[in-house]
């Protein structure tokens, strides 16, 4: 069974890893440690204590708050809501949708026609991070993009106990 | 006892040089030298004397007596893999200057496992061989019936040069689209840019695509040609330097290469890029020279070594050719003896897939470092290897003829705490279990192979050879219903035996667009017979200029003239031997269709055979042959069925489908020609094993080949 060091898992959420020890991982199982390693490395490098029981994008986690609460938040700390509800929705939004924003970002006549499609940034409220982006038709509904199971993931997938007890 | 060297046959690899002396009876000696990669002569003729001291001879003795001598070697393609080649400069059409960087979407994934195939995130570009700031544009344009759409813009030509020349550049290949079908606007840049090149008093050799690889497919083509000029033709001055190192050693023949299309070229020839790819080829040579020899048309060769299980068929005594072949995860437009191969070899990795919990094999392998019982070899996840040492099937002390000591006990261990305990199995259960596995995989893989082709294994005499090959021989035919199953007694040495049994031929291939209809009427033939004519005495010429170059008269050259057919408008064409020696008239046209059907119905079938589509003449190709020395194959008179007593080594205890069996061991060098060897047996010679399990039987006969023989 493959096992990796840590300082490889930190090379794979950095994105400085070398491709051919990439594709040595992605062509084998899976290492055990894996999820274990990748979380406390997060943990690790956010600036507040609250246990990351799942990232969710790229700056984005669930965790458990004190009160049994599982909240989203953000690297800066800024919390989202709760992990039912779809933080796109407490986010800032932008959407371009007219030719002037699109020809912020392409050249003129590469981008889309913005009555067709529209492209929707979301940021972070206290640090202004970018935290998504979608290219949709200018009527698609902001979707909740993921629904982990959290409970079964921790409980019968990983059989590892989750950091608060229900 | 005095030999008679006769063949020499070179296998070059990046760590160390092998020598395969053969002599006059068809026995070998193996010698091994560090390859020495400034000066291959060196390691080369280190690793003959390492040889000849086997037979108590030595290098002044040996080399005068030879007839030939014949190199294979991964120094070329070590030069392509780690990149480490000339500078070469681009010149293609403008407007298509990134057509090479970005290559074809196959290139992303040749050489993966099927797996990865299907994942995409391990898809990968590599860098192209020639950085994007190398390469120019030209204004020309052809059409792909060869028509001049845009004349070449002949001004452009000379600053192209000339900024390439000025980064330095140390070769120059220049491709044009449709140059196959009108060569004259490459070759009028290659002459311009000889002459600015002579302007500069530099000296750079410039490479024109269609003076080499005249065929359809430009990224195939170009990546051919750019190999050429970045590591074929500096390996050239390597290749003469050991010939006349050998020559300076009593040698009196020219050394030659082996080619990709399954011959023999001198180390003048005009295409070296062959030469790159022809390591595995060798087995398949040797199998069709056995083959003419034994009078067999139809053999299945099938080879394992220690990362992959290779098949190849020879149909009525030809190898198939596949002509856009892919290495160094580039395809390339080069003539090669067509094999297809599995990562499943004797140094597979076995693994319990943790979510299925089943057995896994591969695809990825310990190589040469054989496995956990190989301590030195630093592994530590269970290999093939291992589980033979398990069962008994190696003898630890003789590996390799004893040079490398397997160590039992690390190899139960491993089998033991990786495979045996996780599936709840005895450590004994499990290596058979594995064995099992890799041998159902095999049979599975030939059988499709060969029904995959149109074909069926009652119609072919399987021959199995290389190191692993006879260990799972019975494993790998049972149930099939092969004609025959051949071993050789020098299985381990054939690929050797192979490249030494090649014949010194060249073949050029050039692509053709003829399109007759059906029921057309005479003179359509006729013009069409008539083109490729011409293109056959162009390719002759070719072939007789590089035979020139070794002072081969044309008169001496056997020429075979193929052509390529399929039906208008279908996708594969069939590689057909011409049944007639020139294009004179409308029956010629008839003869070859005639054979283009035959050859149809028996790849595909009569029925979908569609006359009223039309024929289309894809290409032409010509074969030059000489005859040259080649290694005999034993003959020897038949003893009897009995095994003489000093070929016996005793019993040992082997693990066979549930229970400890006793098998005899016998010396396989010691056997006789006419001995018959009942199971459970194993013939143990120091570079391969060869099993007889219980259900099996073999006789040795008089060539030294093993029939393996199912009882019903």
């Amino acid at each position: 069974m493959a096992e990796y060091d840590r300082r490889t898992i930190e090379e794979l959420v950095d994105g400085t890893i070398d491709f051919y020890k990439l594709k040595d991982m992605l062509s084998n199982f899976k290492d055990k440690n894996r999820f274990e390693t990748y979380l406390s490395i997060l943990q690790e490098r956010v600036p507040w204590s609250d246990p990351i029981l799942l990232p969710v994008g790229l700056h984005l986690y669930i965790v458990q708050k004190q009160d049994g609460s599982r909240i989203v938040k953000c690297d800066c700390g800024h919390e989202f809501c709760d992990e039912k509800d779809n933080w796109k929705l407490h986010s800032m939004i932008h959407v371009r949708d007219t030719e002037e924003k699109m020809s912020e970002i392409y050249p003129k006549l590469l981008a889309p026609d913005p009555q067709w499609q529209v492209i929707r940034e979301y940021y972070c409220p206290s640090c202004a991070t970018q935290l998504e982006v979608e290219a949709v038709t200018p009527w698609y509904p902001i979707i909740k993009d993921f629904e982990p199971d959290i409970d079964t993931f921790y409980n019968e997938w990983l059989q590892r106990p989750l950091p608060i007890g229900e | 006892m005095a030999r008679r060297a006769q063949i020499l046959a070179i296998d070059a690899g990046g760590t160390m040089t092998d020598t395969f002396i053969i002599d006059d009876k068809g026995d070998f000696v193996v010698g091994k030298a560090q390859s020495t990669p400034e000066d291959e002569s060196i390691g080369l003729l280190n690793s003959a004397r390492d040889a000849l001291t086997y037979w108590d001879t030595t290098v002044t003795d040996e080399f005068p007596k030879l007839l030939a001598g014949v190199y294979s070697g991964t120094a070329m393609l070590n030069r392509l893999v780690s990149r480490k080649g000339r500078k070469v400069g681009l010149i293609v059409n403008k407007g298509l200057e990134d057509f090479h960087r970005m290559g074809r979407s196959i290139q992303s994934y040749l050489g993966y496992s099927y797996s990865d195939r299907l994942h995409l995130n391990t898809h990968r570009y590599e860098p192209p061989i020639v950085p994007r700031s190398l390469t120019r544009g030209v204004t020309e344009r052809v059409d792909l019936f060869g028509n001049v759409v845009i004349p070449l813009y002949e001004h452009e030509v000379e600053p192209a040069v000339e900024e390439l020349l000025e980064q330095g550049v140390e070769a120059i290949v220049i491709s044009l689209l449709q140059s196959y079908k009108y060569p004259d606007h490459e070759r009028k840049i290659r002459d311009i840019a000889n002459e600015v090149i002579q302007r500069t008093g530099k000296k750079i050799p410039v490479f024109a695509s269609v003076d080499y690889y005249p065929v359809r497919k430009e990224t195939h083509r170009t990546n051919t040609t750019i190999i050429e000029a970045y590591a074929a033709d500096p390996s050239r001055e390597t290749l003469q330097k050991i010939n006349t190192s050998i020559k300076e050693s009593g040698a009196t023949f020219d050394l030659r290469v082996m080619a990709s299309h399954g011959g023999t070229i001198s180390t003048q020839a005009n295409e070296l890029a062959r030469t790159l790819v022809s390591g595995p080829i060798g087995g398949v040579v040797g199998a069709r020279y056995l083959g003419e020899y034994l009078g067999i048309p139809n053999i299945a060769c099938s080879d394992i070594g220690g990362t992959s299980f290779d098949v190849a068929l020879i149909t009525q005594g030809d190898l198939s050719i596949n002509s856009s072949p892919d290495m160094a995860r580039l395809v390339l437009s080069l003539p090669l003896v067509a094999m297809d191969t599995i990562g499943a070899g004797a140094g597979s990795f076995v693994r319990i897939d943790p979510n299925f919990k089943s057995i896994t094999l591969g695809p990825d392998s310990a190589g040469s470092r054989v496995g956990v019982c190989y301590e030195e070899g630093g592994i530590d996840t269970v290999t093939v290897s291992d589980c033979h040492v398990v069962l008994g099937l190696i003898n630890p002390n003789n590996f390799l003829g004893g040079e490398i000591q397997l160590k039992p006990e690390r190899a139960y261990e491993a089998v033991k705490t990786q495979i045996a305990e996780p599936l709840g199995l005895t450590v004994e259960e499990a290596a058979y279990g594995v064995i099992d596995l890799l041998e159902s995989q095999l049979r599975n893989y030939l059988e499709s192979m060969i029904l995959g082709k149109g074909y069926s294994p009652s119609q072919y005499v399987c021959l199995s050879y290389g190191g692993g090959g006879p260990l799972h021989t019975a494993g790998y035919i049972k149930g099939l219903g092969f004609e025959d199953v051949l071993v050789p007694a020098w299985a381990a040495g054939f690929s050797a035996f192979g490249c030494g049994a090649a014949d010194f031929e060249y073949r050029y291939d050039k692509t053709l667009d003829l399109n007759v209809n059906d029921g057309a009427v005479d003179e359509e033939k006729v013009q069409a017979g008539d083109q490729l004519q011409v293109a056959w005495d162009e390719l002759i010429e070719k072939v007789a200029v590089e035979f020139d170059k070794n002072g081969i008269e044309r008169k001496n050259v056997d020429f075979r003239l193929y052509f390529r057919m399929q039906y208008q408008g279908q996708l594969n064409d069939l590689e057909i031997e011409a049944p007639i020696s020139s294009f004179r008239e409308t029956q010629d046209w008839d003869a070859l269709v005639n054979a283009f059907e035959e050859t149809y119905t028996r790849v595909y079938a009569k029925a979908a055979t569609s006359p009223e589509l039309g024929y289309s003449v894809t290409g032409a190709i010509v074969r030059g042959i000489v005859d040259v020395a080649k290694p005999r194959i034993p003959e020897e008179p038949l003893v009897g069925e009995t095994p003489p007593e000093e070929a016996y080594l005793g019993k040992r205890n082997v693990y066979w489908d549930g229970k400890y069996l006793e098998a005899d061991i016998w010396e396989m060098e010691k056997l006789q020609p006419g001995n018959r060897i009942e199971a459970f047996a194993i013939l143990e010679s120091p570079a391969t094993t060869f099993v007889i399990p219980p259900g099996f039987t073999t006789y040795l006969d008089k060539h030294r080949i093993f029939h393996l023989q199912e009882i019903e």
